[in-house]
């Protein structure tokens, strides 16, 4: 019995992981850098912008001096943000067929073929899901 | 036994889901989304209008605080927007650390199909203390500071980001000029253009 529960945890936990650890939100990607780098942003960086990647290129020149969790954080940073990008880019075109077969009539734009295929999950196929999910649009 | 022990665990779970939430931080993506999204009529108003209206308004009306608002502002009154808190260095245009956060939550929102393809005013304000002719040059830079985090860090297709600086022009609470509460970045969404 004790076995079948822990099985059963782990087949929930595995169900649960891959969409959330893949890829994250922006928010949550940037809070890290914030976090693992704030002190050192504020010490080194003082003059430079989250734009245009100054706070990245700031850091890098001043490798030596930040912190090593920063310098650790700083690259993980900047890859969740591609990745989330990418999955996001690359969902619209995953999801074409099963938008065309599930989401007949429904016009482009404003979110409503996302609605629709949010709706049709059960209907829906693996990699649309899938890319769904990495994309964070669920 | 079983339902009274039922009852209790859910209770236990829902009061750990609401103490969760309002330990987060109260912003979160949805809750832009859902302020910034939907149909809308058409208001054919330019952000460079908008700004020259601004500095007009200062010419027209000159003194320490502005005894009306831009006219031009209203017409913007019925459009979806949101105003967010972003925290920069003193008399600075530089976004702190501490707000990268919410600077990416704004990316979030903007990057779902929700809210794609609609062009949005980024919009900066101040409180009312100090010159107006500077709070609005300040706002300005800090409106633009934020689009440039948005289109650079996060890739928001810049053609939909436009930055608008009010300085004091539009006080959120007229009544407290020098308050916090006024001094804010509102995103507005003007619809698809």
């Amino acid at each position: 019995m004790k076995r079948l529960i822990f099985a059963l945890t782990a087949t929930l936990l595995m169900a649960n992981a891959p969409a959330a650890a893949q890829t994250v939100g922006f928010a949550e990607a940037i809070k890290i850098l914030s976090a693992s780098c704030g002190a050192d942003i504020d010490k080194y960086c003082k003059s430079a912008t989250l734009a245009d990647n100054g706070i990245g290129q700031c850091l890098a020149q001043n490798e030596a001096k930040v912190s090593q969790k920063c310098n650790a954080d700083r690259a993980v940073v900047a890859s969740l943000i591609q990745e989330r990008l990418a999955a996001q880019a690359a969902a619209p075109k995953i999801c074409t067929n099963d938008a065309r077969r599930l989401c007949k009539g429904v016009k482009e734009g404003a979110g409503h073929v996302l609605r629709c295929l949010l709706k049709a999950q059960r209907s829906v196929g693996e990699k649309c899901n899938t890319a769904i999910d990495l994309a964070g649009y669920r | 036994m079983k339902k009274l022990l039922l009852a209790g665990l859910s209770a236990a779970v829902m009061t750990t889901a609401v103490v969760g939430s309002s330990a987060q931080t109260q912003l979160n993506r949805n809750e832009i989304i859902n302020s910034l999204q939907g149909a809308q009529q058409k208001v054919d108003v330019s952000a460079d209008a908008l700004q020259k209206a601004a500095f007009e308004n200062i010419q027209k009306y000159p003194g320490a605080n502005s005894p009306q608002g831009v006219p031009l502002w209203d017409k913007l009154a019925s459009l979806r927007q949101f105003n967010i808190e972003i925290t920069f260095d003193f008399d600075s245009a530089r976004i702190k650390p501490e707000s990268y956060e919410t600077v990416g939550l704004i990316a979030d929102a903007l990057h779902t199909p929700y809210l794609q393809g609609q062009t949005f005013f980024i919009v900066g304000h101040t409180d009312a203390k100090g010159d107006r002719e500077y709070n609005l040059e300040l706002s300005i830079r800090r409106a633009k500071a934020v689009r440039e985090a948005l289109v650079t860090t996060f890739q928001v297709p810049s053609q939909y980001l436009f930055a608008v600086g009010m300085g004091e022009e539009q006080l959120r609470e007229p009544s407290k000029p020098d308050a916090a509460i006024n001094r804010r970045v509102q995103l507005i969404n003007v619809g698809y253009r």
